[in-house]
């Protein structure tokens, strides 16, 4: 076995077999280099800082909310603005078969899966039938509701309060130890998220997606069933964002309306796009990561004061890196094909 | 049989005519600046604390902070239009993103500065007492509110009728390149818009505030009536504007009043809402100009 430094890589060479690594930082484009990384991170921390775990499962929870957004985004040429419904959907399903009928984790996420997928199927003719205002008018109102659904339903949702006593998803022994596999259970749920979503958008599948959102009309014009298209690009997405608010419930073993249905969460999942890059989804992990720590660090350093000055600081981050962090990378790396976000009629 | 007509019609006038006040500056904005204004909600919310700020912090008197607010609102209006709408016009998500944040973090000032415990109430009480309307008791001071949303609706009409800047805005909201073409200062027209709107605003909250909850996130339920009153009506026609003020009226009438199920009409409306949609995707009227 022989190794050799050479001045842009290394050089393994064994039994007539040899392997390179680049040692340059502007060939590591590999994505195993970051997964390595996102692998590692967590391991690192709960020897040295145990506390950050929670923070980490949270970066990892909004990159995964923001991926299938952006599939959605772009398969239906519109902005939807109330992603955080499905969270609810997929959380109060959970909650309520883990509580009421003691069904365990398994279960409750098919049953999650399935409640996404539904409400997917029934609110996806509303990307059909109204036009981009509309749409993101009424897609803002409908978490609204349903939280106020939660308010008034108080006996079967517990209002403010939420549910408690959802089983957990696991229970190794120590909190800490808990925790680490919240953490590696959230990291692969992102990847795997990341991985489906590339997938389809650089499959032939990703083209008359593109064609919608780019130009709807043209697209009907060439053959498009955009109609199909939509429907699919709503209900999958949907079922992908209500696992995510399964593993909330689960996660934190209550769940409440009152956490995920108002705007404040959903702006924080649109700043998790808009700062990784608007509809970019490696750069969602990014935007997932900046945020969860902005907002940790606040809390640790401006106390009250952080409810604040978080807005104040994501308002200036959007109006100065309008293409989000993934931007400054992209200034400098020509991006094929840049979906629009279609809000106007 | 005959109590529910009347209660059901006394209060689609009421609510409805409040409505169409709140609502009026969304659907104005949507219509003229063809852009989606999410920080409306900061206006209600600014409306009762910069004037409670004044009269708290420097022990003005209630009209005198009421003029201090609308200079500061007409401040934050304008600081609007010039940093964000002008700017982000055709980049809307950041636009509706933007003024999201400006809308929330004028509430997260106020919850602030002035938590719900400071007991934050303005006395802006026109006409105290209740009346007896045929077997319906109602508030003077809700009277009053719906009275002065038709009155101030009308003038806004007359003024979109019969007035020069009127016939831009009309001419703008139909087609801006074209008034563009023929002269029209378009920039100015919509700042003047995004200051006008606020009248309706502000009244309809100073009419309010003595008989309706207060609080730093009051803004949000409003906008969510102006929101669905703008869809329904066509976003940004007047016309459609009125009509649909009135259908969400009757709606939160009816079940609020009638059926006696208050928690059901925020749904109610957004029910006939969709079925509108569904029905006619374009909403009452077209919103191919204001009126």
């Amino acid at each position: 076995m022989e190794l050799e430094v050479k001045r842009d890589r290394l050089v393994l060479r064994a039994r007539g077999n040899k392997w390179e690594w680049h040692i340059e930082p502007r060939y590591w484009r590999n994505p195993l280099i970051y997964v390595g990384i996102l692998i590692i991170v967590p391991v690192v921390v709960y020897f040295v800082y145990r506390p950050l775990l929670p923070t980490i499962i949270e970066a990892n929870l909004l990159a995964t909310i923001a991926i299938p957004l952006a599939l959605m985004t772009i398969g239906t040429g519109r902005m939807n603005f109330g992603p955080q419904f499905y969270i609810g959907i997929g959380g109060y399903t959970a909650a309520l078969l883990s509580i009421h009928y003691h069904l365990n984790p398994g279960l409750t996420l098919i049953a999650a899966a399935l409640g996404g997928l539904l409400f997917g199927f029934l609110m996806s003719p509303l990307a059909i039938i109204s036009g981009g205002l509309y749409y993101s008018l009424l897609t803002l109102l409908f978490p609204l509701l349903f939280l106020e659904l939660t308010l008034i339903f108080v006996d079967l949702f517990k209002g403010d309060t939420g549910l408690a006593g959802i089983a957990p998803l696991v229970s190794v022994g120590s909190f800490s130890l808990n925790l680490l596999a919240y953490t590696f259970i959230t990291l692969i749920m992102m990847l795997f998220y990341l991985f489906i979503v590339d997938k389809i958008l650089r499959s032939r599948y990703a083209v008359p997606m593109a064609a919608i959102n780019d130009d709807e009309e043209v697209a009907n014009g060439i053959g498009v069933n955009i109609n199909k298209v939509k429907i699919i690009s709503v209900a999958i997405p949907a079922m992908m964002i209500a696992i995510i608010g399964w593993f909330y419930a689960h996660y934190y073993g209550t769940f409440s309306g009152q956490t995920f249905l108002p705007l404040t969460f959903m702006l924080k999942i649109f700043m998790v796009t808009m700062i990784g890059g608007r509809t970019q989804i490696y750069g969602a992990i990014v935007g997932g990561y900046f945020i969860a720590f902005l907002e940790l660090i606040l809390i640790r350093t401006a106390g009250d004061m952080a409810s604040l000055i978080f807005p104040i600081i994501l308002l200036i981050l959007l109006l100065v890196l309008p293409e989000g962090l993934f931007g400054l990378y992209r200034k400098r790396r020509y991006r094929e094909y840049k979906p629009t976000l279609h809000v106007r009629r | 049989m005959l109590v529910v007509i009347e209660t059901t019609l006394i209060y689609t006038f009421l609510l409805g005519s409040l409505y169409l006040l709140v609502s009026l500056g969304f659907s104005l904005i949507c219509g003229v600046l063809r852009i989606f204004h999410l920080g409306y909600a900061y206006i209600f919310t600014a409306t009762i604390y910069f004037t409670w700020m004044f009269m708290s912090l420097f022990g003005w008197g209630l009209i005198p902070s009421i003029a201090a607010m609308l200079v500061i609102q007409a401040g934050i209006a304008i600081a609007i239009y010039k940093g964000l709408v002008v700017r982000y016009m055709h980049q809307e998500e950041i636009l509706i993103l933007g003024l999201l944040f400006v809308a929330i973090i004028l509430e997260q000032a106020a919850l602030r500065f002035y938590p719900i415990q400071a007991g934050v109430y303005l006395e802006t009480t026109m006409i105290p007492g209740l009346s007896k309307i045929g077997q319906v008791t109602v508030s003077n001071q809700l009277i009053f509110a719906a009275i002065l949303g038709i009155v101030v609706t009308g003038l806004f009409v007359l003024f979109f009728l019969k007035t020069k800047l009127g016939l831009a805005v009309r001419a703008i909201s139909y087609d801006v390149y074209s008034s563009r073409l023929m002269g029209i200062r378009v920039e100015r027209v919509f700042m003047f818009i995004m200051v006008l709107v606020l009248i309706p605003v502000i009244l309809a909250t100073l009419a309010i505030a003595p008989i309706w909850a207060v609080d730093p996130s009051m803004g949000w339920g409003y906008m969510i009536i102006a929101i669905l009153v703008s869809v329904l009506g066509g976003l940004g026609n007047i016309k459609g504007t009125i009509i649909a003020s009135y259908i969400i009226g009757f709606c939160h009438s009816v079940v609020g009043f009638v059926i006696n199920e208050p928690q059901f009409m925020g749904l109610s409306a957004l029910i006939v809402v969709l079925i509108m949609l569904i029905v006619r995707p374009q909403g009452i009227a077209r919103s191919e100009t204001v009126w």
